[in-house]
């Protein structure tokens, strides 16, 4: 187990195609302010927004977001309760759908409000306990990546990063009992959180022509640190991860560590064998003093920062 | 007739894959071979979710049922409600395996004494985080070799 060395969640940049499109979503629905340009490291089209919290969300234009809307990606904004009805009441104004799902993970079982930016990037809405009369997002809560390989991203987020995991699925019998009221209609659950497995042989006390498909939980953990949380859910399909040597893009999450912490992350990482960018110094008025880039095992970007 | 040669690994159902983990690995000593259904490429396949154990040079795995099996009595500590493992250590390490028991709360029955005639010494009862019952033993052949299985004398079983 290695020293702790990420806080909280820094930043996201999510990917958007229509960067006027998007400011009018996370600006004027969801109350997102200050937008501007000047991320340090982004090289297209880009705005980076604020909040409350001291946190920021940088929407990356590119022609074809990655937003995986169908998996467990996805990004959660906090907000107090009254916002958050403020932010729903204008969502609905705006035509845009409002979900409701069944949670898994205990810290979430009221915050079960989901809807899709214009991309598709899915977004959750976690009440913070506080009643704002704004009516906007007071920060990011948590966010989540998909991986095609649990035990590596376990091993790789504790073992090299420091965090710890609050919550896993798809390691007990109860967690594939409840996925039956999922196959039934009985509980609507989140995307990337259920899915259907076909066995590649006939089923133990099943007739062969009831077929070999059964529901199961779609296994995925989440870590803590500070008061942010990443989830890390299986993908259920092969995507084409970025070139090994492609250290810097999107989209990504930062974490916020202090100045010595992306120094002890550098050399954990070589001592590890993997590839890292940085840490690199920003210019005095970035909004980031240093950044240290590299990915996960399954190719998600992310980022540790120190701020100035 | 067929003719099996021996015992190639074993399965053991849970309801707790971590927990099972943790029970055969810190309490008894096993070390994870491999892990299935954590990777997309065993979810597209639709495998059984388990986990390969090695202790010393056997392999079982514990297996993750996807319904609630039957308990035995929460009292009862020997028995074979499916199947019980026997696992057998030197002699000189029996008690240490009673000290890790007792170490991490597990209760267990025995020792208990086997007759001075047969192979077995001394055993203890006990079930892991599932009702899975188990058993450790020593041997008092424990320092013989044997190269192959022999007849026992009754049955079609070939005398060597």
């Amino acid at each position: 187990m290695t020293e702790l060395v990420a806080k909280h969640i820094s930043h996201i940049v999510v990917e958007v195609a229509d960067l006027e499109r998007a400011q009018e979503f996370y600006g004027d629905l969801l109350g997102f302010t200050g937008a501007a340009e000047g991320w340090p490291d982004c090289t297209s089209r880009h705005l980076v927004f604020g909040a409350a919290s001291g946190q920021s969300l940088i929407l990356a234009e590119t022609k074809a977001p990655r937003a995986f809307p169908d998996s467990g990606v996805h990004q959660a904004y906090r907000a107090g309760a009254t916002d958050i009805a403020a932010i729903c009441s204008r969502l609905k104004g705006a035509g845009v759908e409002i979900f409701t799902y069944k949670e898994d993970r205990p810290a979430e079982e009221g915050d079960n409000l989901y809807v899709h930016d214009p991309d598709g990037n899915r977004i959750q809405l976690v009440a913070d306990g506080g009643h704002g009369k704004a009516g906007v997002v007071r920060g990011i809560d948590h966010a989540a990546v998909m991986a095609t390989d649990l035990e590596w991203e376990e091993d790789f987020y504790v073992d090299v990063l420091g965090l710890e995991v609050e919550f896993r699925l798809g390691w007990n019998t109860a967690d594939y009992v409840r996925a039956q009221l999922w196959a039934e209609g009985k509980e609507d659950m989140a995307p990337g959180t259920r899915r259907w497995d076909e066995r590649y042989r006939d089923i133990p006390g099943r007739k062969p022509s009831d077929g070999r498909r059964v529901a199961r939980p779609n296994s995925h953990f989440f870590v803590i640190f500070g008061q942010s949380v990443l989830g890390v859910f299986l993908a259920n399909r092969f995507d084409q991860e970025p070139p090994e040597e492609i250290l810097v893009g999107t989209p990504r999450i930062a974490f916020e560590a202090d100045e010595a912490g992306l120094d002890a992350a550098a050399r954990l990482l070589e001592d590890r064998g993997r590839r890292f960018h940085g840490p690199v110094s920003h210019d005095a008025g970035a909004p980031v003093a240093r950044s240290l880039y590299f990915k996960d095992p399954c190719g998600n970007f992310l980022e540790l920062t120190h701020g100035h | 007739m067929a003719e099996v040669e021996s015992l190639s690994h074993s399965g053991i159902c849970v309801h707790d894959l971590k927990q099972a983990e943790d029970f055969y690995c810190k309490i008894l000593g096993a070390e994870v071979y491999s892990r299935v259904n954590f990777k997309t490429q065993d979810a597209l396949k639709g495998r059984s979710v388990h986990t390969s154990l090695q202790l010393e040079d056997y392999l079982f795995a514990i297996m993750l049922t996807e319904d609630f099996m039957d308990l035995p009595p929460a009292g009862q500590l020997h028995g074979a409600n499916r199947t019980r493992h026997g696992f057998a250590v030197p002699r000189d390490r029996f008690s240490t395996v009673m000290a890790a028991l007792a170490d991490n709360e597990v209760a267990f029955e025995g020792p208990v004494d086997h007759p001075e005639a047969g192979p077995f010494g001394q055993s203890i009862y006990f079930k892991d985080p599932s009702g899975n019952f188990l058993e450790v033993l020593w041997r008092r052949d424990e320092n013989e070799h044997y190269n192959e299985v022999l007849g026992m004398g009754h049955g079609s079983a070939k005398k060597g």
